[in-house]
């Protein structure tokens, strides 16, 4: 589903963000995606939705070369990955409902649909109540989720989760992680960027390590979890 | 289905920017509104002066004079080969039509003219002139080319007054035109400019919607339609004014020119023809000028 191939990216004047990324994520897998700070997490996914461009490296996505993809086409790759993004980028002056919409309008899909869908994802997010308010007057715990919804409401085949759970206490974490993890079930192949060790230990998922720009480890869930108990 | 909800997301979305900053809006429709009331008062005014030059140039004729010695049917050749020279109709005025034509002119003066014991006046042809023709070179042409004809004399028309209407009509037409075109790059600017502020006041929303997979083509397409609505709004605002100007104004003009032009008909001041063109203005204007925001602020 997801191939990396020597992958750098750059930004000018700095010393690379990545270096050589070889990663290769079958359909339906689980992925972490660790490190400290700074390491790269965030820009790896960025590359992934087009946010970004590869300075070198190829990159396939659905078997489709997006280092070299033209940028009309951007749009219809996107609309199969869903993204949480760690900023959240909600519309502060829309409502919970319409920015979990916003994926649907975009498409062009009819309001009642929209709303029907909308409400069913709001509902698995546990915010259905908050259907009509506005993100500013939300925790970040609920923003977070509210973002969550957006990126799953179109059911993409790829969900790109960077630090979902960072702002929600413990028992909400393991709610979305849950969460996520019916996700993964039903189909979709996802990566989450994380750096708490305790998600890595709990769920035993295959763990993807980024330091300074480069793969340091890549194991698979027992390995990454026994390596955390140490 | 599907395009009918994007049809409805753009409305509520170009909608939604104009009560989004409606002083922003309210400033281009403004702008445009003007510049179309003044286009429709120039249109006006313009067929106006037309039907002015129209009745004047009327009486824009060729007289040409004969010698007196022309035998009748020399006379009526000469009265065919004008008509087919000028494209008008030619009539013949005899010398003593022509003297009882100046008596009743002079009026009380006039009696002292049939004491005159010889009728001085030559016989003549009036000759008018097809309308298309009446420019100045085309009339100084046909009386150089009537004066070269054996048997004719003279040939007189009214020269200043053609040439003085004529560079009138061209120096309205001309002003006009600059002024139209000075105030139609004006208001699209004005109309990009407002859009400018739209796509910065929306960069977010802009950025989110390309991130979850929007084509180029829909986050564009509220502004083009935002500017379109400008631009309409702007026209009806313009016809409004335009249909009251002529419910103060319109009794005064219409008494003045009838005056000048004797009984009228009074026009109404909006047409429907001009109101078409106008409204079809309106919206050109806005979309020209969101055309232009579009392509230079929304590289997306
Ligand atoms: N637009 C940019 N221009 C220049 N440098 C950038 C840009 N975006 C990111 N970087 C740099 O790239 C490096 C990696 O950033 P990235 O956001 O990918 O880290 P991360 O692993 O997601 O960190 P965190 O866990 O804090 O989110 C950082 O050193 C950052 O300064
Ligand atoms: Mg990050």
């Amino acid at each position: 589903m997801i191939q990396m191939f020597h992958v750098y990216k750059a930004y000018p004047g700095d010393p690379p963000v990545l270096s050589d990324i070889n990663l290769h994520v079958e359909k339906g897998e689980f992925i972490f995606l660790t490190g400290p700070s700074g390491a790269g997490k965030t820009t790896l996914l960025k590359l992934l939705f087009c946010g970004e461009k590869a300075t070198k490296g190829q990159i396939l996505v659905g078997g489709r070369n997006i280092a070299r993809i033209r940028e009309s086409a951007i749009p219809y790759l996107r609309r199969n990955i869903g993204v949480v993004f760690q900023d959240f980028k909600l519309l502060p002056q829309r409502t919970v409902e319409d920015n979990v919409a916003f994926t649907l309008d975009v498409l062009g899909r009819p309001r009642a649909e929209a709303r029907e869908k909308v409400h069913r994802m709001l509902k698995l997010v546990g915010l259905e109540h908050k259907a009509s308010s506005y993100p500013l007057r939300l925790s970040g715990g609920e923003q977070q989720r509210v973002v969550i919804a957006r990126a799953l409401v179109n059911d993409p085949t790829i969900l790109l989760a960077d630090e979902p759970t960072g702002n929600l206490d413990p028992a909400l974490t393991v709610e979305i992680m849950d969460l996520l993890n019916q996700v993964n079930i039903r189909g979709t192949t996802v990566l989450v960027a994380t750096h708490d060790s305790t998600l890595l230990a709990r769920y035993q998922k295959r763990t993807v390590r980024l330091e300074r720009g480069f793969i340091v480890s890549d194991e698979d869930g027992v390995k990454a979890a026994r390596r955390m108990a140490v | 289905m599907s395009a009918l909800a994007k049809v409805s997301y753009f409305w509520r979305s170009a909608t939604g920017g104009l009560r989004h900053s409606p002083f922003v809006h309210f400033i281009a429709i403004t702008t445009i509104a003007i510049a179309l009331f003044a286009a429709g008062l120039a249109r006006t005014a313009g067929s106006a002066l037309d039907g002015l030059l129209a009745s004047l140039g009327g009486e824009v004729e060729v007289t040409v004079y004969l010698a007196p010695e022309l035998a009748e049917d020399q006379v009526e050749a000469l009265r065919t080969q004008l008509e087919t020279a000028s494209g008008g109709r030619a009539v013949l005025v005899k010398p003593e039509e022509a003297l009882e034509r100046l008596a009743r002119e002079l009026g009380d003066l006039g009696d002292a003219l049939s004491q005159l014991p010889e009728n001085p006046l030559p016989p003549s042809l009036e000759l008018s002139v097809a309308p298309e023709r009446r420019t100045p070179e085309l009339l100084e042409r046909l009386s150089l080319q009537l004066r070269a004809l054996p048997g004719v004399t003279g040939v007189d028309y009214g020269r200043e007054a053609v040439e003085r209407l004529t560079a009138i009509a061209r120096a309205l037409q001309f002003g006009g035109l600059v002024a139209f075109a000075v105030v139609l790059f004006a208001t699209i600017i004005i109309v990009s400019a407002t859009l400018q502020l739209a796509i910065y006041a929306r960069r977010e929303e802009i950025e989110i919607q390309k991130l979850v997979g929007a084509t180029d083509r829909f986050v564009k397409a509220p502004f083009l339609i935002e500017g379109l609505l400008q631009g309409l709004l702007g026209a009806a605002v313009a016809l409004g004014g335009l249909w009251a100007f002529g419910q103060l104004v319109g009794p005064t003009l219409t008494s003045l020119f009838s005056f000048l032009l004797g009984p009228t008909s009074s026009e109404p001041m909006v047409r429907a023809g001009l109101a078409l063109e106008l409204i079809f203005a309106g919206g050109l204007l806005g979309l020209v000028g969101s055309f232009i925001a579009v392509g230079r602020f929304l590289r997306v």
